[in-house]
């Protein structure tokens, strides 16, 4: 870092105009030299008073990878710059968490992204464990309770999403009937084959949480869980790639049901009303995160924008924006969702999903044989 | 083509071409493959995952490829053999399968033919399941046969009246001429359009994915292995094996071809004209073209529909609403076509010029140049667009402009088609055509500029086309590559379709392929209007 800002206070412009694309462009090259001389002063600042604020606002152009849905993404980063003025934000907008973890796992030996947001924190811990994240403590964590950080603080948490289930109303009604699922177990039903759909396990976030969640409900017991699978296999028609999409075909009524997240059920709700969101006992549900690449040449700016997305007023907005639950306690639950306290969660070891995720993919996939 | 030695312009052009296909195909591909390390591939290849999708992928590329094949040819040859009406009709929706944004079309199959589609259902009222193998297997037929129709049409084309007009002459009937001529001659556009298709459907990942159910081919096995378990080693094994079954198609359809001669165009100039086709022949391309494009617009009409519409198939009022999309994400369309329009441009060109240096040379190594030319044709988007990262997101080259980057994936991830295309044309084409300029005192390369080059304006529009329009409707490629300043539009259409906001990707859809068929209809003019000065070739 040291070596590498030298040459760049000290080459030619052209070092300048190559940091200016890097980060996205537009930046003349005096700006792009103030902002990493800032950033030097800050970062050696920080070192030596690591508790100490900056004594200038942060200022510069922060790249952000987003797996945030678009119209949450825009806003939200609207909202950001309005409370910052000085930091300009590059946004990569790629719904799709997975993909931008591996992005920046390839991105490594010249990092482009000073900020990953949105996903299961499993994406950015992974990160964190391979030494690719830049452990932050925001003084804005202090309120957010223990479970919802990492214990590393590579990553900090700042929504929940509940996972259930979201049916088709008219096809219920006439071909499964009776009351909505309650429970994991009533999606075993011969009533439902061919009719259920589920988030793919190993593309999606949510299908893997889907596989812990039973995991945990049998206390761990991965032959009773793999017994589950296999029996819900007989149901399934298909493992769509992305949640968002199994949300449109039970929407389309091409399909009877599918678990997915209880936020986006709701905005899919909102468009169409015959849809409806039941969420079972024991359910299982994601921490959203935030957290800083390693090698950000603004890092000041960078950790403006974890302190902010932890604030009251980004909490709400995101409410707002995506129906999630924010992690702050003061921030009011969308109407009609469903929050932590209101629904019957399963006992859920975080650390244990992470660990073992590969070892129950594969022998989900071995179970189920596909 | 004279011995290198004694002319150095052509090496320098074909060490030219040899080091950039080294540096952009070669060495990123490189990359993937070599992360992994010896031990990752024996693990990962004795723990036999990979063999179910290994037979599905078989078993698909079989049954795709020779639909898609048959579906070409007898397209190709109602559009350039029969008299049928409304071509210039059934030209342009014979490639617009080929601007199928990934995502849109398959969800607009689902919308129609799924379970409860507007035709299976609310026509037919049936619930079929089409997810699986036949699902796969008509989506791709539909998807695939454009590439097949070009390059086969494009021989067509070309083929020499004179040979069906002595057929004739000799008391051979029409149906006769076509099995003892026409399509004999046809070979080696028919070779180039069913090792193409192949490798396409090999390498096809968006319609597995999409409407696959549980039938898991490589390509979709790879994405999982990479995405869901971050699996680098398993990814690139995969990549290798549909390396190797491309290099099986390619040494199969070297085989195929033999040492024959398909020469069509020699030095003698004919103006004859073709036997006619029997009308009934006539008649019959017609209907079968016109059943295909009916299917064909359907599919596109639904996204037409759905952009107008407040909420398809639900709600059903127009509104212009989903339009404004275009104008707070005017960015990705405009990028998406300058870096379309600038990889198609240099793409063709480059295949032409790599076609005739190796078509017509005679220096030691060509078949590798070859085989490494069409080899970007199995590499999945993905994994092409992950080597570039890999290779080229080095601090020392902060400097290279991402958008460049892009277009450069492109060149070279959609070189194979119009490559294909430009060694077919030159096998049509008598050496003693360029031989003739060469012995006049012509320097090789002026002989390809002056002779050659306008002879193979076919080929080069088939490698414009193909490049522009893959360009235009990849999302796998650019996913690791675009930044914000170079985002395009099937990133844009991606975030729509996840954003529940099906009439904003829809009407973004329509935009960006209503963009590629302006391009592509301008081009056809162009084209058309030189096409008439070349009418040697074209007989």
């Amino acid at each position: 870092m040291r070596r590498r800002t030298l040459l760049k206070l000290v080459g030619v412009t052209a070092a300048a105009e190559g940091l200016a694309i890097a980060c996205g462009g537009a930046t003349t090259a005096p700006t792009a030299s103030a902002t990493t001389a800032a950033a030097a002063a800050a970062t050696t600042a920080a070192t030596a008073a690591p508790t100490v604020a900056a004594p200038a606002k942060p200022t510069g152009r922060i790249s952000v990878y987003s797996a945030l849905n678009e119209s949450t993404n825009n806003d939200f980063v609207k909202a950001f710059k309005a409370a910052n003025a000085g930091i300009e934000v590059d946004l990569l907008p790629l719904a799709a968490a997975g993909e931008l973890q591996t992005r920046i796992r390839a991105e490594k030996a010249s990092p482009k992204a000073d900020i990953f947001i949105g996903g299961d924190s499993s994406f950015h811990d992974g990160l964190g464990k391979e030494g690719l994240l830049e452990p932050y403590t925001s003084p804005n964590a202090k309120d957010i309770a223990a479970e919802a950080k990492d214990p590393n603080n590579s990553w900090v948490g700042w929504y929940f999403g509940i996972f259930s289930i979201v049916t088709n109303t008219d096809r219920f009604n006439k071909e499964i009937g009776g009351p909505k699922p309650t429970t994991w177990d009533d999606l075993l039903d011969p009533k439902y084959k061919g009719k259920l759909i589920l988030p793919d396990p190993i593309k999606t976030g949510g299908g893997y949480i889907f596989i812990a969640t039973q995991l945990f409900r049998f206390n761990k017991d991965e032959a009773k869980m793999l017994d589950y699978m296999k029996k819900l296999h007989a149901n399934i028609a298909q493992y769509p790639g992305t949640s968002p999409q199994s949300i449109q075909f039970v929407s389309q009524g091409q399909f009877v049901a599918c678990p997915n997240w209880a936020h986006d059920i709701l905005t899919e709700k909102a468009k169409n009303p015959g849809i409806d969101l039941s969420v079972p006992k024991d359910t299982g549900f994601e921490i959203g995160a935030v957290s800083i690449i390693k090698g950000s040449k603004v890092l000041p700016a960078a950790k403006a924008f974890v302190d902010w997305v932890l604030t009251k007023e980004a909490g709400e907005l995101n409410v707002k924006l995506s129906n999630r639950v924010s992690v702050r306690k003061d921030v009011a639950p969308a109407p009609g969702a469903p929050t932590l306290d209101s629904v019957s969660l399963v006992k859920y070891d975080r650390d244990f999903a992470a660990a073992n995720k590969d070892r129950l993919l594969k022998a989900w996939q071995a179970a189920v044989g596909i | 083509m004279r011995s290198l030695r004694r002319e150095p312009t052509l090496l320098l052009a074909l060490l030219a071409i040899a080091g950039l296909v080294a540096l952009f195909i070669v060495y990123p591909q490189i990359q993937v493959i070599l992360t992994p390390g010896s031990t990752g591939y024996v693990d990962f290849l004795t723990g036999g995952t990979w063999v179910r999708p290994l037979q599905n992928s078989l078993l698909i590329t079989a049954l795709s490829t020779t639909t898609a094949v048959t579906l070409g040819f007898v397209y190709a040859y109602a559009m350039v053999y029969s008299d049928m009406p409304w071509k210039p009709f059934f030209r342009l929706v014979g490639i617009l399968p080929l601007l199928s944004p990934p995502f849109v079309v398959a969800a607009a199959y689902i919308l129609l033919f799924g379970p409860r589609g507007i035709v299976s259902y609310y026509v037919f009222g049936q619930s079929p399941n089409i997810l699986g193998l036949y699902g796969v297997w008509a989506v791709q037929t539909i998807a695939f046969f454009p590439f097949a129709y070009q390059l086969i049409a494009d021989v067509l084309s070309r083929s020499d009246a004179r040979m069906e007009q002595a057929a004739r002459n000799l008391g051979a009937g029409a149906w006769g001429v076509f099995r003892t001529v026409t399509l004999p001659l046809t070979r080696p556009g028919l070779g180039a359009a069913i090792l193409m298709t192949a490798i396409y459907v090999l390498e096809d990942f968006g319609n597995p994915a999409l409407i696959g159910g549980f039938f898991t081919v490589l390509p979709t096995q790879a994405y999982s292995l990479i995405s869901g378990f971050g699996d680098l080693t398993g990814a690139a094994a995969v990549s290798t094996i549909l390396l190797l079954l491309a290099l099986v198609l390619y040494v199969a359809k070297i085989r195929l071809d033999g040492g024959r001669s398909y020469v069509t165009v020699s030095g003698r100039a004919s103006s004859m004209p073709r036997p006619p086709v029997p009308a009934a022949a006539s008649r019959a391309c017609f209907v079968a073209c016109l059943t295909l494009a009916a299917l064909i617009l359907m599919v596109y009409g639904t996204l037409v529909v759905s952009a107008l519409t407040v909420a398809f198939p639900t709600n059903l009022r127009f509104t212009p609403v989903h339009f404004e999309y275009l104008t707070a994400q005017n960015l990705s369309l405009r990028n998406t076509l300058t870096y379309g329009l600038a990889a198609a441009t240099i793409s063709a060109g480059f295949a032409i010029v790599a076609g005739f240096l190796v078509q017509r040379g005679t220096w030691p190594g060509r078949r590798v140049l070859d085989f490494l030319l069409i080899m970007p044709a199995a590499v999945p988007g993905l994994f092409f667009g992950l080597g570039y990262v890999v290779a080229f997101n080095q601090p020392w080259l902060d400097w290279v402009d991402r958008g460049a980057l892009i277009v450069v994936a492109l060149i070279f991830w959609n070189i194979p088609v119009g490559y294909q295309a430009a060694v077919a044309g030159l096998r049509q084409i008598d050496r003693s055509i360029d031989e003739a300029a060469t012995s006049l005192g012509a320097s090789s390369m002026r002989g390809f500029r002056d002779v050659l080059l306008p002879m193979l304006r076919g080929s080069l529009r088939v490698g414009f086309v193909t490049t522009f329009v893959r360009a235009v409707t990849t999302l796998s490629l650019v996913i690791f590559l675009f930044t914000p300043q170079t985002t395009v539009a099937t990133i844009t259409i991606f975030q729509l379709v996840n954003d529940f906001n099906w009439g904003g990707a829809t009407a973004f859809t329509v935009a960006d392929v209503g963009m590629a068929v302006i391009v592509l209809t301008i081009l056809a003019a162009v084209g058309g209007r030189r096409g008439l000065a070349l009418g040697a070739a074209r007989a």
